[in-house]
Parts: C-alpha cells; sequence; structure tokens
C-alpha cells in the first residue's frame, strides 16, 4: 500500500491545514448562524413592523440551496455592498446565512414552548421583561432545542465541502489539489471522505452527548 | 450601489436566455426524481436490514445508515464520479466510465437513501406490536405483513418528515453542476462566462430556486397535510 503512504500519509500536514480551514469556517458560520438565528427569530416574534421582513429572510434562506446562495454572496454581494471582500469571508457568510433561517425557525419552536406560566411567574416575582427572557425564556429554549442546534451544526460541516468550489482553501480543496497533481483520485478521495465522515460522526456524537448532559443536568430526559 | 442593485434585479439577461436555463432547471427535477426513485429503494431496504432480527443484518443496515448520514453530498458526488469507476474497473478488468448524470444519481440516491432509512425505521417501529400479531394471528405470511400492514401506515407518518427530506434532496441536486451534469447552475455559470455579468444571473438563479422550492415545497406539505387527515379522520 505504498500508494498510500506517498498520496496521503506524506502529505497529512496539507490535509491537516485543509481540516483546519474547514473547521474555522464551520465555527464563524455556526457562530453567526446563532446570533443572526436569534435576531431573525426575536424580530420575527416581537417587531411588529419589521416582521414581513424578517419572515421574507427566513423564507428565503431555508427555500434557496447552499450552493446557490454560496454563489450568489460570492458574487453579487461585493458589487451590492462592496463586501464580502474575500473568498474565505463569502464562505463562512454563504453557510451562517442558510443556518440562521433554520435555527430561527427553531427558536421560534423552542420559545413558543415555554409554557406560559414560567413566564407568568418571573413577572409576578417582578422581573422586568427583558430579565424573563434573559433568566427563564431564553435558558429553556435553548434546553430544548439542544438537539437541533447540534443537528444543524452538522449540515454547516457537510455544506462546508461547497466552500472549495470558491477556491477556500479547506479539506475538500486540498484533496482536489493533489487529485490534480498525481491524477491518482482513488487514495486521496477516500481518504478525504472517510475524514469528513468521521469528522461530522464526531461532531454529531459529542454534540449529542453534550446536549444530553446538559438537559439532565436540568432535570429533562436525554434527547 | 443603486446601479449595481438595479442590474441585479433586471430580469433582461436572465430572460434572454430562458429557453437555455428552463432545460437546465428541467433536467435539476430529472436528477430529483432518478436519485429520489434510489433513495426511496435503498433507504427501504436499509431500514428492513435495521429492524431485522438477525444482528449481522442489523449491523449492515446500522453502517449503512451512519456512513451516508454523515457524508457530505458533495464529496460523495465527486468520489462516486472519480473514484468508483477505478474501483469498479479494477474489479472487473476493463474501463468503466460513469456518466455525469449516472455518478450524480448513484451518489444523491445512496446519500439521502441514509435519512430516508432512518424515517422509515421510526415509522416501522412506531407501529404496535398488536397489528402484527393480529396479522400472524389470521395465517399472513411475514411479506403479506409488511405490505398490507406496516408499509401502508409507515408512509402515511413518515410523509411530512420525508416531504422535508424531498426538498432538502431538490436542494442538493444543484451540486451536480460541479461534474458538469447540464443543470441551472451549470447553465447559469456557462451564460456568465460568455456575458461577464454575474449580477443579474446569479440573482436570477437564486430567485429561480427559492420560487420553485417555496411554491412546490408549500404545495406538497398542504396536499399531504390534507390527504393524512382524510385517512385518520
Amino acid at each position: 500500500m505504498s500508494n498510500w503512504e506517498r498520496l496521503v500519509w506524506n502529505q497529512r500536514g496539507l490535509l491537516w491545514q485543509g481540516l483546519a480551514v474547514t473547521i474555522e469556517v464551520c465555527a464563524i458560520a455556526f457562530a453567526m448562524a446563532i446570533v443572526g438565528g436569534l435576531l431573525l427569530c426575536l424580530v420575527r416574534m416581537h417587531v411588529r413592523p419589521l416582521r414581513p421582513v424578517a419572515i421574507a429572510l427566513i423564507e428565503f434562506f431555508r427555500a434557496t440551496p447552499i450552493f446557490v446562495q454560496l454563489m450568489w454572496v460570492n458574487y453579487v454581494w461585493p458589487e451590492l455592498f462592496g463586501w464580502p471582500n474575500t473568498f474565505f469571508t463569502a464562505g463562512w457568510v454563504a453557510l451562517g446565512l442558510q443556518s440562521s433561517g433554520y435555527l430561527a425557525e427553531t427558536f421560534r419552536a423552542g420559545i413558543e414552548a415555554v409554557p406560559r406560566g414560567h413566564r407568568e411567574a418571573g413577572y409576578s416575582v417582578g422581573m422586568s421583561p427583558f430579565q424573563v427572557y434573559r433568566r427563564i425564556v431564553l435558558p429553556e429554549m435553548l434546553l430544548t432545542v439542544a438537539p437541533s442546534i447540534v443537528n444543524q451544526f452538522t449540515v454547516i460541516v457537510k455544506s462546508s465541502t461547497l466552500v472549495s468550489v470558491i477556491t477556500v482553501p479547506d479539506l475538500m480543496l486540498q484533496a482536489m489539489k493533489l487529485v490534480n497533481i498525481w491524477y491518482e483520485p482513488i487514495e486521496v478521495l477516500t481518504a478525504t471522505a472517510a475524514i469528513y465522515i468521521g469528522f461530522v460522526f464526531l461532531v454529531s456524537t459529542a454534540g449529542k452527548a453534550l446536549a444530553d448532559y446538559q438537559r439532565r443536568r436540568f432535570g429533562l430526559n436525554a434527547a | 450601489m443603486s446601479e449595481a442593485l438595479v442590474d441585479a434585479l433586471n430580469p433582461a439577461l436572465f430572460w434572454e436566455y430562458r429557453q437555455v436555463l428552463l432545460r437546465g432547471l428541467a433536467f435539476n427535477a430529472y436528477v430529483f426524481f432518478s436519485a429520489a426513485t434510489v433513495a426511496l429503494i435503498v433507504g427501504l431496504a436499509a431500514a428492513l436490514l435495521r429492524v431485522n432480527r438477525a444482528w449481522p443484518f442489523r449491523w449492515i443496515g446500522t453502517l449503512h445508515v451512519e456512513v451516508f448520514r454523515n457524508a457530505p453530498d458533495y464529496i460523495m458526488v465527486i468520489w462516486v464520479h472519480f473514484v468508483l469507476p477505478l474501483l469498479l474497473g479494477k474489479l472487473i478488468g476493463q474501463r468503466v466510465e460513469f456518466s455525469p448524470f449516472a455518478s450524480a444519481v448513484i451518489a444523491l440516491g445512496f446519500v439521502y437513501s441514509g435519512y430516508f432509512a432512518e424515517t422509515f425505521r421510526a415509522g416501522i417501529q412506531s407501529i404496535p406490536q398488536g397489528h402484527l400479531d393480529a396479522g400472524r394471528a389470521c395465517g399472513m405470511a411475514e411479506s403479506t405483513i409488511l405490505w398490507r400492514i406496516i408499509l401502508p401506515q409507515v408512509v402515511r407518518r413518515m410523509l411530512p418528515e420525508a416531504v422535508n427530506q424531498f426538498v432538502s434532496l431538490f436542494k442538493a441536486t444543484t451540486i451536480v453542476s460541479l461534474i458538469a451534469v447540464p443543470d441551472l447552475m451549470y447553465q447559469v455559470s456557462m451564460v456568465t462566462q460568455q456575458e461577464m455579468r454575474p449580477l443579474p444571473l446569479y440573482t436570477g438563479a437564486a430567485v429561480t430556486y427559492f420560487a420553485v422550492i417555496y411554491v412546490v415545497a408549500g404545495s406538497v406539505r398542504g396536499l399531504s397535510e390534507r390527504w393524512r387527515n382524510k385517512i385518520y379522520a
């Protein structure tokens, strides 16, 4: 199996660099998706005049394929808004947009699932609406939707393979580079696929364990 | 900014190439239906393996689900297009080549079969044991029980979840343009190379996909809800 050694093991530095870029893109996109999703969800539920705008954005992000959004952000936004000015930024912005639409709906379902009595209990001990949100509604919502959040993160990791198309040097792009140098795709692509599958499996298993731990800690059943 | 905005929202260029682009969209639908057929058949097979009594079958079914549910669809499309033909060629000792369309259908079909298998399995396991016992008590064969008692109920229960997965699958068909299947995104990038005007073209593509997915998914969801209500009522 000298091919495996020559094409995969000896190139581990490159593949590792690529995986690091993949993790970086996913982490930034995930942070953006959480913040953006929460924002969209709160605007949709509580800011009457902007409600139609929030709904339109959520539906647009959810109903357009990630690849189309990526191309759109990459080619159209720089001329429309003068931003994003690097491929890397365009990559995480597109990934984040898509997921913020999904997470906004997830958060809304979670907030609506918080029993009315919990909120009223907060008001009756003199909490302000902001305190009720920060102390009661948001923590309960996060626990309810924790499994969906983990799931959305794996979706981001899987979609992040596409940022290689706009030349972000992630794992996928490094693998394709190696393929184009030697024209021997079998080992490199199989190894890359295995790395991705293993990575997503690891992330989803660890995420589920964390979500279940937190839910049990606060007296909910593991999901 | 405003000039760029007007350019992006001006549908004239998109309209000019409507025939090519519409053919591309039809190709998306073609890939979608082919891959969905593969996904449903393979998914059902994997689900039946996962609920089998013999552990080696269960183990194979679980492996199938875990591999394909955790695989990004882009790398699977690339892998099936560039690696699978070489492996098959080594196996049978002659040159094998997949058309881009065949690779796309195999890859997307298998990736989504993992999701469908889980949906099927959840549906199958939600059926009360009593229904199976009733079938056996009437002397039905196991296969008759599967087709007459289990699957009709499973289909109704899993429909909302399955619709979501069909939507994801349709969205995933956009990436087949990367292995030169002539779908809408592929045509858009071709026209962009000729015209050098990405703004209206990519905006048009995004709006087209949005409209198609929003309208079709919405009406399919509505129809399936009505059908379910009619049966359960």
